[in-house]
């Protein structure tokens, strides 16, 4: 082991220092400012935890707004997951262990999908909820974000196949399992952990999304959490503690799931990354 | 092992041979999705933009006429500007920083697991809560960095970050850098170190500096997640329209107007013909970008 000069010890640590102010920071601003009053900010100037109180997140459990923006955020993320791991699953193993004519054609359909940035269809997608009716429904809104997270879980999906061993299922088959039993009881346990890490991304893909719901749910009873926020902001008074709570309610639980689900995540990301 | 191979191997035909049916059945909801969401999409996409059309109005066809009158627009024309400058400088912020956070993270650090995971909460917050927290942040009358830099005696007047036509841009930048950055990390982290140790050790035995064996070990190794990330993020980048919108909304003046907010707007004021222009603008560069990454990555 090489010894570490004192020097270099001190720069290291002063610089994990800055970056961890730079980091938490923000978190810490949210969370400390969701405990202060409107009037507060404005009389005592401070980003430090003064004249803390819970008024805010009182009042937003009694929002029909805000708890109607949580349920219909909640339903559309599990939904939306569900539906996009089956078909991801499907896709991912028929693009990996399946062999038939046009599958390389469709797998590279798949990742150019994955690739097409969002901001480009949201204009024909307006357009085709409307003329099916789907615009304004919670409906419309889990249909279109299945454009997304089918192309992200299969592309990472992709990945966690390609590093099965292909005799595996083979084998399974031949002592007598059917395709679709060899991927439900073989495959499918020793990808476990693709499957977390694609339902985690995905959910927070759906629950994290704005400009689709910006531009295709407006009425009050479909908004999404997102969209429940922004309308907080008011040209003449934003109340800036409210929305912080609101914030916080919103990002805490899916910040959770990072980091519970943090070495998933990771593997997935790296595995769709290097196989993908 | 090698008869199973020349089995799969070996060139099936027809719709009910081998794993054909099957596999195309697989892949029907996949590719149901990609036709109703994707393909049917664009191709109205590419078709209105060759139209008048407007809400309520099915338009008529008007040729490239919304291509040109882009191209002579001087907003859309400043809003192609402000894409290229904040999606290349937020890139190379976010590899820089990325990097130079990875490789600390692998030092050797008291509490470096906790560390670790205290660098994903930029990555693990929801982009709307992150770009709120941030415009709190800039707050002229009650935000952290004005009282902050008020403190320190940096300033006496406060400045509104996201509405001064000087700082609404860097504002902006350092937001969507904040929030981007642990990507970077984490997929760098990674991929370091999975390049074998005893490279490392062999090249300073060799008497290699710390400098040589970054360059010539580390990079090497850590290249192809290099560009997947560049790949991915950039995409992303481009894809941006929270980070803009909940700051600025493109002001002021138009400062940071970028793409997506510049078809956002055509589109709130009902030309959908021009406004799917303005998007399909995006394609060939993004196209290009693409090909040339995936041609990188082939070559290693």
């Amino acid at each position: 082991m090489i010894k570490e000069k004192k020097s270099f010890v001190i720069t290291k640590y002063s610089f994990v220092a800055v970056i961890l102010v730079f980091v938490v920071f923000p978190l810490y601003y949210m969370i400390t400012m969701s405990f202060r009053t409107q009037s507060s900010l404005y009389s005592k100037l401070s980003y430090l935890p003064v004249d803390i109180q819970s008024k805010n997140y009182i009042r937003a459990f009694h929002s029909t707004q805000f708890l109607r923006g949580l349920t219909n955020s909640l339903l559309i993320g599990v939904v939306t997951t569900l539906v996009a791991l089956v078909f991801s699953i499907m896709a991912a193993y028929s693009l990996t262990i399946l062999r038939y004519r046009g599958r390389d054609t469709l797998g590279r359909l798949m990742v150019i999908a994955f690739l097409t940035p969002g901001a480009l269809l949201f204009i024909p997608l307006a357009a085709l909820a409307s003329t099916f009716h789907l615009s304004n429904s919670i409906k419309g809104l889990m249909a279109i974000y299945l454009s997304f997270t089918v192309p992200l879980g299969t592309y990472l999906l992709i990945g966690f196949f390609k590093n099965l061993v292909g005799e595996l299922e083979e084998a399974a088959r031949i002592d007598g399992a059917t395709r679709l039993q060899a991927l439900w009881f073989i495959l499918l346990p020793l990808i476990a952990p693709g499957l977390v890490s694609v339902g985690i991304l995905t959910f927070t893909a759906a629950w994290n999304e704005l400009l689709y719901s910006l531009v295709i749910n407006v009425s009050p009873e479909v908004r999404t959490l997102p969209v429940a926020i922004l309308n907080l902001q008011a040209a003449d008074e934003t109340p800036l503690g409210l929305i912080m709570a609101y914030s916080s309610l919103a990002a805490i639980p899916v910040m959770f799931l990072y980091f519970f689900g943090q070495r998933f995540i990771v593997e997935g990301l790296q595995t769709g990354a290097v196989k993908g | 092992m090698s008869t199973s191979t020349v089995a799969i191997e070996k060139k099936k035909r027809g719709l009910f041979a081998g794993d054909n049916l099957f596999g195309y059945l697989m892949m029907t909801p996949a590719i149901s999705v990609l036709l109703i969401f994707f393909a049917y999409p664009i191709f109205y996409e590419v078709s209105s933009s060759l139209t008048n059309k407007s809400v309520g109005q099915d338009g008529k066809w008007i040729g490239f006429a919304n291509y040109a009158f882009l191209l002579k627009d001087p907003t859309f024309l400043k809003a192609c500007l402000n894409t290229v400058i904040y999606v290349s400088i937020t890139q190379m912020g976010k590899f820089i920083l990325g990097l130079s956070v990875a490789l600390l993270l692998q030092q050797k650090l008291r509490g470096r697991g906790l560390i670790r995971s205290l660098v994903l909460i930029p990555y693990a917050m929801p982009g709307f809560v992150a770009y709120l927290v941030w415009k709190l942040i800039y707050n002229p009358d009650v935000g952290a960095l004005n009282i902050f830099l008020h403190q320190i005696g940096v300033l006496d007047q406060p400045i509104s970050f996201v509405s001064d036509r000087t700082w609404a841009m860097p504002a902006v930048l350092l937001a969507t850098i904040w929030k981007g950055f642990p990507f970077w990390t984490i997929m760098f982290l990674a991929a370091l170190q999975s390049v074998p140790k005893e490279l490392y050790e062999a090249a300073a035995v060799d008497g290699a500096n710390a400098w040589h064996r970054f360059r010539h070990i580390s990079i090497p190794g850590i290249r192809p997640i290099i560009l997947v990330v560049f790949l991915l993020s950039t995409v992303n980048t481009i894809n941006s329209f929270e980070a803009v919108w909940l700051l600025t909304g493109g002001g002021p003046a138009d400062a940071t107007l970028i793409l997506p907010i510049f078809a956002y707007r055509s589109l709130s004021a009902f030309q959908i013909g021009q406004a799917a222009a303005a998007a399909l603008i995006l394609v060939p560069p993004v196209l290009i970008f693409v090909f040339f990454i995936l041609r990188k990555m082939k070559k290693d």
